[in-house]
């Protein structure tokens, strides 16, 4: 991406940011609240689009895109509030979810008992240790449940980047662990952009840290070195205020 | 079990003209069976349109009753015996689908028209585009012929039954809206049915699954137009004919006061609405008085939901759950 701002009205949300992900890297972006994290993601999945700037997906320019022509372009992601459909089961959840990028995905016929995306949900709640609870509507799930099958849904299309907003918000210390076994499995073909808050999460899962402030870059460097950076040291406990 | 309520309402239902028959006089028995139980089914299917946009889309659409206008009005416009004669021409055979066709399209047409709003918007976009067709239809002698309407639409005859006859009426209607209802069922287990409840639930993340969200809305109401256009054509034959009060204000509301009361939790609602409605529509003379039919639907209505919000199938809801706690303190 370069020089990507967003603006609302008066607020300066996102400024000029611009930075590369290598195919397979992982990334976390780091930063304190407000400091436009979100929406950067949100520029990055056509939310809202950026109002100056250019972003492109493997060459290719996808500024303009709407968010389900990025999405089939390679681009999953989780959304910092678990956005599910709390009226439909797991397993419907995630079968709309693995529909999403097939060819025939707007269809009035019912699939078969051996339809391929119906197979493909169920070993994807397998995967996000989910299958026990195939038939319970979302709404009675636990949190720690909800974030898995967040996980689960924006892996079904097979993105080639993922996108995760806050993964661990709202998780008990119990379900940490397995949140980080769930990012560890995943692939290394996969390409990961992930904000947390928690260092904890975010500093095992990454290659690479960029950390926000205000709307703009202000580091970018290794794991191992972000935690003695004086400028995060700063941010993060508030010498720089 | 469920399947084998469904498959005992459903003989109750084929069975009931017959049972009216053998407990009331005759003369009585047509009336239920015609003008009672074929005329709830009627409006049954109306407000099952508009109960199957807010179930699973979550969209509450006041153009339903509208929508089957449309396909009443296109049947007596195209069919040969109405009066006045406007094209005419066509049999039943033909004018019936041409009257479904063109409310499933106006219902497409109506569902681009509002495909970005929602909620209270949505209600009042849907409200004007109803309103407008309602003027036009009211003001328009060529096409429409304005304030009298359209006369003289009686029906085809099946296998040699009139089809005024209130048995053949009754038992073609019952069919009709058996069909839509399964239809319904089928669509809403359909990728097309999970996606339009993953709108209701969360239209951000359809989109971001990569569905197009405006796509499956307009064909939403494109649906609800085919249903609606089901209904409208039985209401125009069962009246004889149509003018543009049938697609007036008091219509249109009294189509959504029927959802309501019958709760928009499930498709069947409707049915249930339709049939307190129409008990009450027809006895309200007998009952209190003919012009103070709205006070009694009114009083209905309020103490319906004021006991259920969600109609009368949330009390079947709450009566199931009190009955399973008695069972499970014993």
């Amino acid at each position: 991406m370069t020089g990507v701002s967003r603006r609302f009205g008066a607020l300066q949300a996102v400024r000029d940011v611009s930075f590369d992900v290598m195919p397979g890297e992982r990334r976390a972006v780091l930063g304190p609240n407000g400091a436009g994290k979100t929406t950067l993601f949100n520029t990055i999945c056509g939310d809202f689009p950026p109002t100056a700037g250019r972003i492109e997906l493997f060459g290719a320019d996808i500024t303009r895109l709407k968010p389900h022509q990025r999405t089939r372009l390679g681009i999953g992601r989780t959304y910092q509030t678990s956005l599910l459909f709390n009226g439909l089961s797991v397993l419907d959840n995630l079968f709309v979810a693995v529909r999403g990028l097939r060819p025939r995905r707007f269809s009035f016929l019912r699939p078969g008992r051996d339809d391929p995306s119906l197979a493909q949900a169920r070993a994807l709640a397998d995967r996000m240790r989910l299958s026990h609870l195939l038939g319970v509507e979302v709404v009675n799930l636990s949190h720690g449940q909800r974030r898995q099958l967040e996980v689960g849904m924006a892996l079904a299309g097979d993105p080639r980047v993922l996108m995760l907003d806050e993964p661990a918000a709202g998780l008990s210390p119990g379900d940490r662990p397995e949140l980080l076994r769930l990012l560890r499995e995943l692939p290394r073909t996969l390409t990961l952009i992930l904000i947390e808050h928690d260092m904890d999460i975010a500093l095992p899962a990454a290659d690479i840290v960029t950390v926000m402030k205000d709307g703009e870059v202000v580091v970018e460097a290794t794991p191992d070195r972000i935690e003695d950076d004086p400028v995060v040291q700063a941010i993060y406990l508030g010498g720089g205020h | 079990m469920r399947r084998g309520l469904a498959i005992a309402a459903a003989l109750l239902l084929l069975a009931l003209p017959w049972l009216l028959h053998a407990v009331l006089p005759a003369n009585q028995a047509g009336f239920w069976t015609g003008n009672i139980l074929g005329r709830a089914l009627v409006f049954g299917i109306i407000a099952m349109s508009l109960t199957f946009l807010a179930t699973y889309g979550g969209f509450v659409s006041l153009a339903q009753m509208m929508i089957a206008g449309v396909a009443g009005y296109a049947l007596a416009i195209f069919v040969e015996g109405a009066v006045p004669r406007i094209v005419g021409g066509a049999g039943y055979a033909l004018a019936i689908p041409l009257g479904v066709l063109a409310a499933t399209l106006m219902g497409l047409l109506v569902g681009a028209i509002a495909v970005r709003t929602r909620d209270i918007y949505l209600l009042m976009i849907t409200l004007a585009v109803s309103m407008g067709v309602f003027r036009f239809v009211e003001t328009n002698i060529t096409w429409f012929n304005g304030y009298e309407g359209i006369r003289n639409v009686v029906g085809p005859s099946l296998l040699g039954l009139d089809f005024r006859n209130p048995w053949v009426f009754y038992h073609v209607t019952l069919g009709t809206a058996v069909l839509l209802f399964a239809g319904v069922m089928y669509l809403v287990r359909s990728p097309f049915g999970l996606v339009l409840q993953g709108i209701r639930d969360n239209p951000r993340r359809v989109s971001a699954l990569g569905y197009n969200v405006a796509l499956h809305r307009i064909a939403a109401f494109g649906v609800a137009g085919f249903i609606a256009g089901c209904g409208g054509v039985l209401a125009t034959i069962y009246n004889i004919g149509i003018s543009p009060g049938t697609i007036g204000l008091g219509a249109t509301v009294n189509v959504l006061i029927m959802a309501v009361i019958g709760g928009l939790g499930h498709p069947v609602g409707a049915f249930l609405g339709s049939l307190i409605f129409t008990v009450f529509d027809t006895f309200a003379a007998t009952i209190y008085d003919r012009d103070r039919f709205n006070t009694l639907i009114g009083l209905v209505f309020l103490v319906i939901v004021l006991a259920s919000p969600d109609g009368v199938l949330g009390v079947g809801a709450r009566l199931r759950r009190l009955l399973g706690r008695r069972a499970a303190d014993k």
